[in-house]
């Protein structure tokens, strides 16, 4: 989230779309509530009404898979009818940046296009063709008054006339007079003082198209001058306690903790890494946050490695693996190198992809070629003891199989972070039950087991042998150590920004961090989380900042450096002063003589940096001034998007698999980049007569995640005891099915019994001439708990495909059929 | 100072963090469920379960309403159910709370007759005929807290406090639910100290949301009682 | 006359006296007894943060100071500021994710081509598990790639989760596999 949980309440008007936020974010609701009752209106569409859509001021449904052409259609409503910001879009965006002659869009693909044979990839673009104009200083060309044919503003209006309402209308099944509805609420935001906020989640990113619906609801908040502001951002609803830190701390392929990137194998020495990775500006007036890069990197290697991280071993850059230029080692990457026998040993440390990965069928299967498994949970599971699952032989297979048994989270110490950023320290309960253990024991154990081995020999062992590994108290796990590893210290006595720093201090923020191996950090982003004030994480005060929008910069720790509202600086005028002088974050109180700014002094919310405005009172331009969107490299916030795997501009494709033959906006079916797998246990079928219905996954309050922490509970079993399929009346009236029988639902990959729930809150879609069914099924279930074994994942069901930029499943948008048993 | 909690379902989301913080609090087991074709379950209160969110799907006006239903005991300023046992050790008014209370010695009980009563339908019993239903978390209130359920309501759907407060409290806040739901209205406001504030007939939502007149009836025996005055209870006892 | 509750044990007198019912929770004791103990007034008192959604919610742990030293509650935390006591249908079962009898409790091993599980120590399953990791990195660990570039990785073990751990958790498990040389480290999140 780019604001956090409370400020919600500070909206004028909340758009819950790809997401479901009072089943899923229960508490959300708190503050979706009270900023209701102080008037703010609240609209959901979503494929199918829900209990947030039982409070909403609007209800409206979208067939699933259609969110960009329903955000494009509101686009061209913005930019049609004059409704944009014009002061905040011109300054603040990359709306008036000049676009390069080779830029081109048609029918369906921008310039650059190139088909791949190989896979996983349907295609790439070479995105030099979408580069920037720069003028002689090596600056962006801009035109401020937005009217230049190849302005960024101009290309998008040219690119979203084809949304036109009955487009849309025909594409998403939602009826124009709704869209008409939900496009007048939502952008009277745009008025300047007024505050619009999405609310969405994984009903947006899990498409073959996920990363561009976000860009497009990105490129209306900018448009609407709502990001920075209270009650407005791009919040995505983070589903896990720690999803948000698990992220910042990277256990993700294609990063390194604090989002540095993972090193390619081109990126030959550190110096290359740096190099490579380090955006560089000519703009005087761009902060150009990651500039400083080196500094963390370097930073980052000298916790990995301690002392013996210096400058002649490249702080240990080589010690760390490598991965190949262009290829993707992610989630379906892996699963599919398993399924190929290439990968032999397997930790599934807290997760259960059994269930939780798409196409699980393909997952449960890649697993009877693992040579070992090491399982650490807080329940038998479906992943650990697949050996003795359904449809399988346990004589036939191979696979050693470790089940560790992992505390809950009340049994031990340590923080989390929320998905406002915000990190909380948690304490101890009751000791661990039985012989379990918290996680940070058994892997502080573990890495002391494999140290051991190699000590006395083995291939490479010095990054083994080299890491650092001393987080332990008495011979138990210190999450207070491994607190201020993260934060980072002083490992030489040293003098930054005119102040002795002595050796072995924590660092108090990451302006200190240095890249000359003088400063450890494990991850920059957490710098002044665990400094020599103390634990920040552990703060309980319920004192709110002066603005009084609900802050409460001493309750927890917020990254980066306790600043609650990410880009801050865009929420107030050039000069420094608010948009809206009510919900205020930050203000400018310098000191002014004859119109200009003669000191520096910001107010409210920990300002994106510290610098002057960009402008005096008197209108003068300052040149000490920075640009708003300080991590961007050139200062703007990116309405064009050039970086994007599928384009500068969101484009609606169907999800490849799909309920019609066309795609109304042009011949190009499927998203032209997307990650499609291939082995035979890959199967997809789109226009096929046997799976004619859309399906869906989603969650309900009751349960979480795959239900691994849900279904072993009594309590939570009697809310919601069965896997379930949500039909319209219509299509249970044309399948004969009654509702609470037990049905078959199948899928181009398998099929699963679920009870049926008919309900008024799914209605079928008119897609042009076609009737469009739907249907949904939560993914809670699998078949060790409960112990009948009849209740299954309904990822059995879903897609071997996923988004070009992030390769997330497409679980939210495939085809299926459903019938009696 | 009674107490009571005001339930306003135009804000509940039917989170059931009560339901279920009933059950933690009371330490009450689940029930063996199955889903009949509703995300309601169990079907309906039983002896452990006090509290139950029943959700309704509606066509009002044309347009879809999904009604959540907080159900539990009303507490009930003259309590049938009470009047009905004439036994203050099987059940009995807290004066400090209004709090209506069961013991173990409801056993000896009419379970029929006690339930019956209830204009609610609101007790349950159990197989050794002991009867049960919510009670108002009466320990928690007389240590300063909030009754289990109210505590957990993330929306503000339940308030709790001195029953004075709650009833000027309800009928601001009916004011303003009217703006957006005309229909809006207090059920039983006067009788009970559990109530609702719901935007659309009560019977959409549960069959028993207001007091029920064909159950409301007061038993003969009851009625009798009435007539011969308080006296005759403590004689009885 | 309307008698209250504590008139109506005055008046009744012996006859109810030391016939106190104890039952569902309650007993007939006189009134100010209501001011009875909680079932929590003797528990040691810790703060968490919910482990299913976000939202980040604040709850207060209950642990019993005597016998198994378990839990006996958990409930919202009216101090934290989010979500100031409320909790969820899950929240409000974080109890019941504890203190249940299908957790596991012993390190467990099943064998190749077994039909079941053996209870194993710690020790013996760590020690085996680092020999395992040993021998499946060693065994084609890549110094070079095909273009000879140097990469030092294994792609023969790859790791999934969590987020379910602490960060600090998260931060020495992502240390462990990236010296071990993974690249095929993933979780939650990308799913």
């Amino acid at each position: 989230m780019t604001n956090h949980w409370i400020d919600i309440k500070n909206s004028d008007c909340i758009l819950i779309m790809g997401s479901n936020a009072a089943e899923n974010h229960p508490i959300s609701f708190k503050y979706v509530t009270q900023a209701m009752e102080k008037g703010a209106k609240l609209i959901s569409v979503d494929p199918r009404y829900t209990r947030t859509s039982s409070k909403a001021d609007i209800y409206t449904a979208l067939r699933s898979g259609s969110d960009t052409a329903f955000l494009g259609g509101m686009i061209k409503y913005i930019l049609d009818n004059n409704l944009y910001n014009k002061e905040y879009t011109a300054a603040y965006t990359n709306a008036p940046f000049i676009v390069g002659k080779a830029y081109g869009f048609e029918d369906g693909l921008f310039s650059g296009y190139k088909k791949n044979e190989d896979g996983p990839n349907l295609g790439s673009y070479d995105k030099s063709k979408w580069a920037f104009e720069m003028d002689a200083n090596g600056v962006p060309k801009m035109d401020r008054s937005l009217n230049h044919e190849r302005s960024v503003f101009q290309l998008m209006k040219k690119h979203y006339e084809r949304y036109d309402l009955d487009t849309v209308s025909t594409v998403t099944g939602t009826p124009k007079e709704d869209l008409i509805k939900v496009f007048k609420t939502y952008t009277a935001t745009g008025a300047t003082g007024k505050a619009g906020t999405i609310m969405y989640a994984m009903g947006w990113t899990q498409h073959t198209v996920g990363t561009q619906i976000i860009r497009a609801m990105a490129m209306i908040q900018l448009l609407l001058g709502n990001m920075g502001v209270a009650g407005g951002g791009v919040n995505a609803l983070r589903g896990e306690s720690n999803v948000q830190g698990s992220t910042d701390h990277c256990l993700l392929w294609h990063i390194w903790p604090g989002y540095l990137k993972t090193p390619r194998s081109s990126n030959t020495s550190l110096d290359a890494y740096n190099g490579k990775w380090t955006p560089k500006t000519n703009d005087p007036l761009s902060a150009n946050w990651w500039g400083n890069y080196p500094k963390y990197s370097v930073s980052m290697l000298k916790s990995f490695f301690g002392d013996t991280a210096n400058k002649d071993n490249q702080f240990g850059y080589n010690w760390l693996p490598k991965v190949d230029d262009g290829l993707g080692y992610s989630w379906f990457d892996l699963f599919d190198s398993m399924y190929k026998g290439d990968i032999k040993g397997f930790f599934a440390w807290g997760q259960n992809p059994a269930c939780s990965g798409s196409n699980a069928t393909k997952i449960r299967k890649a697993m009877e070629n693992l040579d070992w498994m090491v399982n650490v949970n807080i329940f038998d599971n479906e992943t650990g003891s697949f050996w003795k699952g359904p449809d399988t032989d346990s004589s036939k297979i191979r696979t050693e199989v470790f089940m560790l048994p992992a505390a809950v989270s009340v049994e031990k110490e340590g923080s989390i972070t929320n998905s406002g950023r915000w990190m909380q320290w948690r304490y101890q309960g009751p000791k661990p039950m039985g012989n379990s253990r918290p996680d940070g024991d058994i892997i502080m154990e573990l890495g002391h087991h494999i140290k051991e081995e190699y000590k006395h020999g083995g291939v490479f062992a010095d990054p083994i042998v080299n890491l650092k590994w001393d987080y332990m108290t008495d011979h138990v796990y210190d999450p207070h150590k491994v607190a201020k590893e993260i934060n980072g210290y002083f490992t030489r006595d040293v003098t930054v920004k005119g102040k002795l720093c002595k050796k072995g201090t924590l660092v108090p923020s990451f302006a200190w961090l240095q890249a000359d191996g003088s400063t450890s950090s494990g991850n920059w982003l957490y710098c002044n989380s665990y400094t020599e004030k103390g634990n920040m994480s552990a703060r309980k005060s319920k004192k709110d900042a002066p603005n009084k929008i609900g802050l409460y910069p001493e309750f927890a720790w917020c990254w980066p450096v306790n600043r609650r509202i990410i880009y801050n600086r865009a929420s107030v005028d050039p000069k420094g002063q608010p948009w809206d002088n009510e919900n205020w974050v930050i203000k400018f109180e310098g000191d002014v003589q004859d119109g200009k700014y003669v000191s520096k002094k910001w107010v409210g919310d920990v300002p994106d940096g510290g610098w002057y405005p960009l402008e005096n009172p008197d209108g003068s331009k300052r040149d000490d001034a920075k640009h708003p969107f300080i991590m961007r490299k050139h200062g703007h916030a990116q309405i064009f998007g050039p970086g994007r795997a599928d384009g500068p501009f969101p484009e609606h494709y169907e999800p490849l698999e799909c309920p019609i033959e066309k795609n109304y906006f042009s011949s190009q079916m499927v998203n032209p980049t997307a990650v499609v797998y291939s082995t035979k246990a890959d199967a997809h079928a789109t226009c096929d007569p046997r799976f004619p219905f859309v399906g869906t996954t989603y969650r309900v309050t009751e349960h979480w995640q795959t239900g691994l922490m849900t279904r072993p509970q009594e309590w939570l079993m009697e809310l919601q005891p069965n896997v379930f399929v949500e039909m319209s009346e219509e299509l249970a009236k044309l399948r004969g099915i009654k509702n609470g029988e037990r049905v078959k639902v199948s899928s181009a990959r398998a099929s699963l019994e679920c009870t049926a729930v008919v309900t008024k809150r799914f209605k079928p879609f008119q897609i042009g001439y076609a009737t469009v069914h739907q249907v949904g099924i939560p993914w809670h279930y699998g078949w060790r708990w409960p112990s009948t074994g009849t209740e299954e994942s309904a990822n059995l069901l879903t897609p071997p495909a996923g988004d070009p930029n992030t390769r997330i499943p497409e679980t939210k948008a495939f085809m299926v059929n459903v019938t009696k048993l | 100072m009674t107490k009571s909690i005001l339930i306003d379902t135009t804000v509940c989301t039917a989170c059931r963090g009560c339901q279920v913080a009933c059950k933690q609090w009371h330490d009450l087991p689940a029930e063996a469920t199955q889903n009949v074709g509703s995300f309601q379950n169990p079907q309906d209160l039983t002896f452990t379960t006090y509290k139950l969110v029943r959700m309704e799907e509606e066509m009002i006006q044309g347009r879809l309403e999904w009604l959540f239903f907080p159900d539990q005991c009303r507490h009930c300023e003259e309590a049938p159910c009470l009047e009905t046992a004439y036994d203050e050790q099987a059940i009995y008014r807290d004066p400090a709370t209004g709090a209506i209370l069961y013991t173990q010695a409801t056993r000896s009980l009419d379970a029929e007759e006690i339930a019956g009563s209830c204009p609610y339908n609101i007790p349950r019993k159990a197989a050794d005929g002991t009867i049960s239903k919510c009670d108002f978390c009466n320990d928690r209130i007389h240590n300063g807290l909030q009754p289990a359920c109210v505590t957990a309501c993330p929306t503000g759907a339940m308030t709790f406090g001195d029953r004075e407060e709650i009833l000027s409290f309800a009928s601001k806040r009916l004011a303003k639910v009217k703006q957006k739901f005309p229909k809006a209205m207090l059920l039983d406001p006067d009788e009970v100290n559990v109530i609702y504030l719901v935007a659309f007939d009560p019977a959409l939502y549960s069959e028993y949301a207001v007091a029920s007149s064909n159950r409301k009836g007061i038993t003969r025996a009851v009625a009798l009682r009435k007539m011969m005055g308080p006296l005759s209870k403590v004689v009885r006892v | 006359m309307k008698l209250n509750r504590r008139d109506f044990i005055k008046i009744s007198g012996a006859a109810a006296a030391g016939a106190a019912v104890s039952g569902l929770g309650f007993d007939l004791t006189p009134v100010k007894s209501h001011a009875s103990l909680l079932k929590t007034q003797y528990a040691k008192e810790s703060t968490t943060i919910c482990c299913y959604c976000a939202v980040g919610c604040g709850a207060i742990v209950h642990t019993s100071k005597r016998g198994d030293g378990r839990i006996i509650n958990i409930e919202g935390d009216p101090d934290h500021v989010i979500n100031q006591g409320a909790l969820c249908s899950k929240g409000a079962s974080l109890k019941q994710l504890a203190e249940n009898e299908n957790r596991l409790t012993e390190p467990m091993y099943r064998a190749p081509y077994s039909d079941k599980w053996e209870t194993v120590s710690w020790d013996w399953a760590l020690k085996t598990i680092a020999q395992r990791v040993k021998k499946t990195r060693d065994f084609k660990f890549e110094s070079n790639n095909a273009k000879g570039q140097t990469v030092n990785r294994t792609t023969r073990i790859a790791s999934v989760g969590s987020a379910a751990m602490d960060n600090e958790e998260c931060w020495i498990y992502q240390a462990l596999m990236r010296s071990l040389g993974l690249v095929y480290i993933e979780h939650q999140a990308r799913i």
